[in-house]
């Protein structure tokens, strides 16, 4: 309003901003919703920086089944802690009724963590009949994975 | 300029929305930073429990390749031969490159498929940090081992 009345006839050399600030406040509120929501789980210090891990969206899904080591003393599935004997339990009944090829039991463990506290993981997870388990890593930024 | 020479006198109702704009396009390069990348991870095999069935004769595998962590020096061993350690891979990585491709061109395949065999065995003591079997994992896989069992039982503290 208070532009159109200045220079009547001349070129008006403002840009319109508004549009602009629009979608970025669109985009900033969608990625302040977003973030959050795609941390599932405590926070681990995963191994970092990993040349070849192959990517798999499905450690993201509700339904997939993410044992996450953060210490020497604790696990966790979800959001919850369980003492190592109820864990296999806990696998069992989140496992039913998946096909043999969708049992897989991820790991998310930190890398100061024992391996031998990973391997205590694992051997209650084979005592569920699970032979496959996935160990998540970050792959190092830009580079993709060799084909095998 | 063109606001100045309007209303005389009176106020200019005009916003200034550039630090506005600066402010909010910082923010948004931060949450799009921040947003994870999308997940990956590696997939490995655990041998099943072993059943009561004592006295079965296993036929040793030739081709089998095992990759040993010694606890103390963190020294990496491919089938008892030493290829570095834990802080550096890349020579066990480029051996097993060598030996794959090895594999190929001579056509060894698994028995009783016709794939090549690229099992690798990872054997570690229980008191090796997560991280630098991660590593090793990693220089395996990059190699194209697959697939990459995890031994559980009967390891050193």
């Amino acid at each position: 309003m208070a532009m159109q009345v200045g220079g009547s006839g001349e070129l008006n050399s403002e840009i319109n901003v508004t549009p602009m600030v629009d979608v970025m406040l669109v985009l900033l509120i969608i990625f302040m919703i977003v973030t959050p929501l795609l941390q599932s789980g405590v926070s681990v210090n995963l191994p970092r920086d990993m040349i070849s891990p192959d990517e798999d969206a499905d450690i993201a899904k509700d339904t997939s089944v993410v044992i996450a080591i953060p210490d020497n003393s604790n696990f966790y599935i979800g959001k919850e802690q369980y003492p190592l004997d109820a864990l296999g339990d806990v696998i069992k009944r989140r496992m039913e009724g998946k096909t043999p090829e969708k049992r897989i039991v991820y790991i998310k463990s930190g890398i100061d963590v024992d391996y031998g506290r990973v391997v205590q993981a694992i051997e209650t997870i084979r005592k569920q009949d699970i032979d496959k388990i996935g160990l998540v890593a970050d792959k190092k930024k830009g580079t993709t994975p060799p084909k095998t | 300029m063109a606001m100045s020479t309007g209303s005389t006198g009176g106020a200019v109702p005009n916003i200034n929305v550039t630090p506005l704009i600066d402010v909010l396009l910082v923010l948004l390069i931060i949450f799009m930073a921040i947003t994870p990348l999308k997940p990956s991870r590696f997939e490995a095999k655990v041998p099943a429990e072993p059943k009561d069935q004592q006295n079965v004769n296993v036929k040793p595998n030739p081709l089998t390749l095992v990759i040993a962590i010694n606890k103390d020096t963190k020294q990496i061993t491919l089938n008892n031969e030493p290829y570095g350690d834990v802080t550096d891979t890349e020579k066990l990585n480029t051996k097993l490159h060598e030996i794959f491709k090895d594999r190929t061109d001579n056509g060894v395949f698994r028995e009783g498929t016709n794939e090549i065999e690229k099992t690798v065995f990872i054997k570690s003591p229980k008191s090796v940090h997560y991280g630098d079997v991660v590593k090793v994992i990693d220089a395996a896989k990059e190699a194209g081992a697959s697939p990459i069992g995890l031994q559980i039982d009967d390891l050193q503290d």
